[in-house]
C-alpha cells in the first residue's frame, strides 16, 4: 500500500512555517524535575557516559511493542539518566526510543557530585 | 467520555486521556468497519487563544485482536506534529480559514498513520503530513466549518479513510448526578439520600457533556483487512474482532527551563487504555486504575474479580432501599457475575442470544468486541442488544448507543438471567437509566464518516 502524502499541505516546506523549536543539547543538562520523585534524575551527554558505561553492567530492557525496530537515538537527541539507587549505582539511561539499565556506583556518585 | 479523567494519573494528562472508543460496521459502507478513538475530554469550545490539539509527544494507537489472545494483531498508529507559520503573533489565525492550506491559519497540526501487523516491525506507512482541521472557532475565523472539516477526511487508498480532529461530544451521561453518590435523577426520590430528604420527586437527566467537544481519531477500514482469512458469517469466530485504543508517552521527561518546554526520551510506555466503555471509570477500583491503564488487555485476568463482584452492584440496593431486592440477594450470595464477564471479558458465546455471538475465546481481556458479519441495523435501537438490535453495544459500539443505560441495567442484574435462568431480575433493572438519550446531544450525529457531529463553535457556545 502506497503512503499517501499531501504535498500541498506539507509541513516540510519552508513556506509552510517553521517547526517548533527543539531543545539544545546544552539545555537538557538542566532540569530534572520530572523524575526526581523516584530517585536522582539527571541528564548527561553521551560522551560523559561512554567510558564508565563500558565498565558497568548494562541490561537493555525490552522495547514496547509494536515498533521494536524503531528508536536508535541520534546525536542531537537528549539523553536522560535516572539514578534509581545511589548506593548500588543502578540507573536507567533513556535515549531516542531506547533505554538501558546500568549498575555503576562510581558514575552515579560523579553525577550526584556534579549537581551538589 | 465513558473514560474521561477516570484514573488519577491520566486525569492530569488530558491530551493522552482516551475518552470513548467506537467500533461498528459502517452504515455508509457495510463492507468496512469504522473505528473512532476520542481523546482530550470536556473541551470548552471557546478554547482560545491556544485551541485544543493532539499531543505531538503522544503516540495514539487503535489495536485489533483477531485471534482472541488479547494482544494486538493489527495496530494503527497516529503521530502528530504541529507547525507555526508565524511564531511572532499571538493569534491562532490571522484571518478567515477558508481552506486547510489557508495562509491565515497560523497554528496547524498534521499527522502520520502507520499500520503494524502482529505487534512488531516498523510497520507500513499509510499516510503522512495529513492535515487536521482547525478547531471550530466561530463565523469569522472558521466560516463553513462543516465543509472545511469534511475536507480533512483523507482517502488513503485500498478503501481506507481517516480523520483526526475536533468533533462534537457524542457521548451523553449525567455525570453530575451519578457521581453525587449514585444519584439517578429519574429515580432520585427513591434514593436513600443519606436521610437528608433533598429530592421529593423524579427529575429529568442532565447531560454533563452537552455542548462540549473532543478530539477524534477515526479510521474506516475494509472488514477483510481486519479479520482472519476465511471469516464467514455471524456464527464464525473469525468474524469477531476485539478493539482497544492506547496512548503512550516516552518514559523519561524533564522540563527544560531555558526553552520552557518538556524534553522526552526513551521507549514509549502506555499511559491510557480504553476498550469497553466505563470500565476503568466504574468497575476498576481506584488503587488499580493507573496500572490498568498501563497494561494490555491480555493481562486482564488479574482484574476479573472487579467484573465478577462489581462495587456498583453492591451499592445499588443500599442506595435505593427496597428497589433491588433480587440484586441484593444475588450480591449476598457471592455468585460471580458470569454475565458481566461474558459481555466484557470474553464476548457472548453463541446459543445465548439467537443469531448472535461475539465470543473471542477463553482469554479474559477487556476489548470492544465486534462481530463484523452482522450488518448495520436499518432501525437502530440505542440500547443495542438489550433493545433487540444486534448491531449495537455490546456488539461493538455506535456513536449514539446509550452505553450508560445498558451497563447500568446489566450491572443491576438484567443480564444475569442469561447465564442463570433461576434468577429473576428486579423490575427496576429493566427501567433504570440516568434519564438521557441520543436526543440529549445537541449537535446531530452524521450519517457518514466520521459520524460524530460538527464541533460546537466557541462563538456560539456556551449559549
Amino acid at each position: 500500500m502506497g503512503s499517501q502524502n499531501h504535498p500541498d499541505q506539507s509541513p516540510d516546506s519552508s513556506a509552510e512555517g517553521a517547526p517548533r523549536p527543539e531543545p539544545s543539547r546544552r539545555s537538557v543538562l538542566y532540569g530534572a524535575a520530572g523524575l526526581a520523585g523516584a530517585g536522582l534524575a539527571a541528564t548527561a551527554i553521551a560522551g560523559t557516559l561512554a567510558a564508565p558505561a563500558a565498565a558497568a553492567s548494562v541490561a537493555a530492557t525490552p522495547r514496547a511493542r509494536p515498533g521494536r525496530a524503531a528508536g536508535v537515538p541520534s546525536p542531537a537527541e537528549p539523553v536522560i539518566v535516572h539514578v534509581r539507587d545511589l548506593r548500588s549505582g543502578e540507573m536507567d539511561v533513556f535515549a531516542g526510543e531506547t533505554t538501558a539499565r546500568l549498575r555503576d556506583p562510581d558514575l552515579a556518585a560523579r553525577l550526584v557530585h556534579a549537581v551538589r | 467520555m465513558s473514560s474521561h479523567r477516570e484514573a488519577p494519573e491520566i486525569s492530569m494528562d488530558p491530551v493522552a486521556d482516551s475518552t470513548d472508543l467506537y467500533a461498528f460496521v459502517s452504515p455508509d459502507r457495510p463492507n468496512a468497519v469504522t473505528l473512532i478513538a476520542n481523546y482530550i475530554p470536556l473541551q470548552a469550545p471557546a478554547g482560545g487563544p491556544n485551541f485544543y490539539q493532539f499531543g505531538d509527544d503522544v503516540r495514539y494507537e487503535i489495536h485489533i485482536d483477531n485471534d482472541g489472545d488479547g494482544q494486538p494483531d493489527i495496530t494503527y498508529r497516529f503521530t502528530f506534529h504541529s507547525r507555526l507559520r508565524n511564531p511572532d503573533t499571538f493569534l491562532y489565525n490571522t484571518g478567515p480559514i477558508a481552506a486547510l492550506n489557508s495562509p491565515n491559519w497560523n497554528s496547524r497540526q498534521f499527522y502520520s498513520v502507520r499500520r503494524f501487523s502482529d505487534g512488531g516491525g516498523t510497520g507500513t506507512e499509510l499516510g503522512k503530513n495529513l492535515p487536521c482541521p482547525p478547531c471550530n472557532i466561530g463565523p469569522l475565523s472558521t466560516p463553513n466549518y462543516d465543509k472545511l472539516a469534511a475536507g480533512a477526511v483523507h482517502d488513503l487508498g485500498r478503501g481506507i479513510r481517516v480523520f483526526a480532529g475536533q468533533r462534537a461530544e457524542g457521548f451523553y451521561v449525567d455525570l453530575g448526578a451519578i457521581f453525587d453518590l449514585g444519584d439517578l435523577r429519574p429515580f432520585e426520590n427513591l434514593h436513600n439520600q443519606y436521610g437528608m430528604n433533598v429530592f421529593s420527586g423524579p427529575a429529568p437527566g442532565v447531560n454533563a457533556t452537552n455542548q462540549l467537544n473532543v478530539h477524534s481519531i477515526a479510521i474506516q477500514v475494509p472488514i477483510r483487512e481486519l479479520v482472519r482469512t476465511g471469516a464467514s458469517g455471524e456464527s464464525d469466530p473469525k468474524s469477531v474482532i476485539g478493539v482497544w485504543t492506547t496512548a503512550s508517552r516516552q518514559a523519561a521527561s524533564v522540563f527544560d527551563a531555558e526553552t520552557g518546554k518538556t524534553v522526552s526520551s526513551g521507549p514509549f510506555r502506555q499511559v491510557s487504555r480504553l476498550g469497553n466503555p466505563l470500565i476503568n471509570e466504574v468497575i476498576i477500583a481506584l488503587g488499580d486504575k493507573d496500572r490498568w491503564n498501563a497494561l494490555p488487555p491480555a493481562g486482564d485476568k488479574q482484574f476479573a474479580h472487579y467484573y465478577a463482584q462489581p462495587g456498583l452492584a453492591a451499592a445499588l440496593p443500599s442506595l435505593y432501599p427496597g428497589v433491588f431486592p433480587n440484586l441484593a440477594a444475588l450480591v449476598k450470595s457471592g455468585k460471580a457475575r458470569a454475565d458481566l464477564e461474558a459481555i466484557l471479558l470474553t464476548g457472548i458465546p453463541g446459543g445465548i442470544i439467537p443469531g448472535f455471538q461475539n465470543n473471542t475465546g477463553s482469554v479474559l481481556s477487556d476489548m470492544l468486541r465486534l462481530n463484523t458479519a452482522i450488518p448495520p441495523s436499518g432501525s437502530p435501537n440505542i440500547l443495542g442488544l438489550l433493545g433487540g438490535d444486534l448491531a449495537g453495544f455490546p456488539n461493538g459500539r455506535r456513536v449514539f448507543d446509550d452505553v450508560v443505560t445498558v451497563e447500568l441495567r446489566a450491572v443491576a442484574g438484567l443480564t444475569f438471567a442469561l447465564v442463570d435462568p433461576s434468577f429473576t431480575p428486579d423490575s427496576a433493572a429493566s427501567a433504570v437509566t440516568d434519564g438521557l438519550t441520543d436526543a440529549s446531544v445537541k449537535a446531530p450525529y452524521l450519517n457518514t464518516f466520521p459520524f460524530l457531529g460538527v464541533p460546537y463553535s466557541g462563538f456560539d457556545n456556551p449559549s
